[in-house]
């Protein structure tokens, strides 16, 4: 059974996910899900906080795609905060740091000014 | 009469007028002879012979016979159905004279108005003072209802394995079905390619077999070819569905326009095109072309790719650090100049998956195999194989590069071969599809070999 622990709160620049545990096969459904109900308006950034995060799977990586579909279905931003090495270096091979802006914490990421769907 | 079952209880309790005194005084009205006759169960009493000598009213009822009918005119194997005489004779009866009693067997009687009772069957030999056998005792218990029992489990024994059969057959039915939809995800074969050897491997760890993973090898006119390799997001049916538009799209794409580049790209539009919604569906992938030289035996291999990880090249010639026997120098270095023999990935940097944003950017790298070298596509389901109980430690590049280079200047089968061992190896570790294809260009055949010796041992 793997873990997941997800926290909102809300940032000047829009709602903060606070995402630690693992992000698999099995629990990353619960992401999405929340991913759906999560109030996100035009010109705010969704930003991710993955500083907690232990593990993360092609799931998991699906379910940060999802996330940035939300934001720009919304009109809104993304970003991703504090991403663990292992982790990062999935994204790099996938293209996804291209399409995913990625900070070093969350204060970076929500003190970034907002220029464009995707921060500057 | 004297009655045969030991004397009658004797009331011991007094008084008189209670609802027990009354029901015991009842039972003392209740004779051995009249328990005899009325008993729950036919009892009969017959000669060594089988002439029925005596039986009592109950098993006469069930018969519907007259006692007159049936005391010294009938045996007892004469009341059971032809079936039940023959199993008499050739078991009851014998069994009966070899141990003195037979219990509990299931026979038929056979009424007068021809309707037949189960009934189950126990007989005792009764024997006088210097152990000669004197009369058989017979008793008669009406089984229908146990029969009826029987009967039903058997209907439903009959009914269970029914649907068990079905159940089969709708298995193998969608197995059936299954594997053709297996095999328009994956080649049944891959083609022949002249001056060419290709292997493949597949793993799927989903039980139905759908896996997430694909690849293919195939012409696209003149002496070239196309291949790609890949993994769609998620697993099972979902992930398969989305591999077979990605097979047949790049395809159709590689015959429109072969370069690598404007291939990904005509995925990614189908992709980006179908699964917009809420539940977007990637693939990271890397497709290429392949273009023998006939004259120099080089294959010159034109790849891009789309966020996969990046593909190995196995040199062949003398593996590094291994000794020169026989003073035959094999391989030495290639015109680039880069050292012979070992593995090095063949990077793509920046390449994006398809599918996920309308303009991706695709990495392109271009190689050229020699005789003896390889190229090796994988997924990552061998690269993030866990290699320890708990999801710290995977496989990763630097081991896979260190095995493959163990792998120089094998054959593709060979190294096909070697890498599956190696996915055999990590058990459950591997919980993932995994893809494997090598591309090699055999080495050629040694220089001729040094004159044989005189002698040989044997």
């Amino acid at each position: 059974m793997s873990t997941l622990d997800i926290t909102v709160r809300d940032a000047a620049t829009g709602p903060v996910l606070e995402i630690s545990g693992e992000l698999d096969f099995a629990s990353a459904p619960r992401l999405r899900d929340l991913l759906a109900t999560l109030e996100l308006r035009a010109g705010q950034r969704l930003v991710l906080d993955l500083a907690g995060l232990a593990f993360c799977d092609s799931s998991g990586i699906t379910a940060l795609i999802a996330a940035r579909n939300r934001a720009h279905a919304e009109r809104a931003g993304i970003a991703l905060a504090a991403v663990p090495a292992p982790t990062l270096r999935i994204l790099a091979v996938i293209g996804l740091d291209q399409v995913i802006p990625v900070y070093p914490d969350s204060g970076a990421a929500t003190a970034a000014v907002l220029t464009g769907p995707d921060g500057p | 009469m004297t009655c045969p079952f030991g004397p009658e209880p004797d009331p011991r309790h007094g008084g008189g007028g209670t609802a027990a005194d009354t029901a015991f005084a009842v039972l003392l009205e209740d004779s051995a002879e009249e328990l005899y006759e009325h008993a729950p169960c036919g009892y009969l009493s017959t000669l060594m012979d089988g002439t029925i000598a005596k039986i009592n009213t109950t098993l006469l009822n069930w018969l519907g016979l007259a006692r007159e009918d049936v005391v010294g005119r009938l045996r007892f194997d004469d009341l059971l159905t032809v079936g039940g005489r023959l199993y008499h004779e050739t078991h009851f009866a014998p069994l009966l004279r070899m141990r003195g009693e037979v219990s509990g067997v299931a026979l038929e009687i056979r009424r007068a108005d021809g309707d037949r009772i189960p009934v189950l069957v126990s007989s005792t030999v009764k024997t006088g003072s210097t152990g000669e056998p004197l009369l058989i005792r017979t008793t008669v218990f009406d089984a229908r209802e146990r029969r009826a029992y029987e009967q039903e489990l058997l209907r439903a024994r009959k009914a269970a394995e029914e649907a068990a059969r079905r159940a089969e057959a709708d298995r193998a039915r969608l197995q059936d079905a299954l594997s053709v939809l297996q095999q328009s995800l994956l080649p049944a074969s891959l083609p022949s390619i002249p001056g060419v050897e290709t292997a493949v491997h597949y793993h799927t760890a989903s039980p139905d077999r759908l896996g997430g993973d694909f690849y293919d090898v195939f012409p696209i006119g003149g002496d070239r070819y196309a291949f790609f390799l890949g993994d769609v997001c998620g697993k099972g049916p979902q992930a398969a569905a989305v591999t077979s538009l990605i097979r047949y799209t790049l395809r159709t794409a590689a015959l429109h326009d072969p370069d690598p580049v404007a291939a990904l790209t005509t995925l990614n539009a189908a992709l980006f095109e179908r699964y917009t919604d809420g539940d977007p569906r990637y693939c990271t992938l890397v497709f290429g072309i392949l273009e023998p030289d006939p004259d120099d035996g080089r294959l010159t291999v034109r790849l891009a790719s789309g966020g996969h990880p990046p593909a190995l090249v196995l040199r062949g010639g003398s593996p590094r650090g291994g000794s020169l026997r026989g003073g035959s120098l094999r391989g030495g270095c290639p015109r680039d100049g880069s050292p012979r023999g070992g593995a090095d990935f063949l990077h793509t940097p920046g390449g994006m998956l398809a599918g996920i944003v309308p303009e991706p950017v695709f990495t392109t790298a271009t190689t050229t195999l020699e005789p003896g070298d390889c190229l090796l596509l994988y997924t990552d389901g061998l690269t993030e194989a866990r290699t320890s109980k708990d999801r710290t430690a995977l496989y990763g590049d630097d081991a896979l590069r260190a095995f493959a280079a163990g792998q120089a200047g094998r054959s593709a089968a060979e190294l096909i071969r070697a890498l599956s061992a190696l996915l055999d190896e990590f058990g459950e570790g591997l919980d993932d599809d995994t893809a494997l294809l090598a591309i090699g260009v055999p080495a050629r055949p040694s220089p001729a070999p040094s004159p044989a010796p005189a002698t040989t041992n044997r």
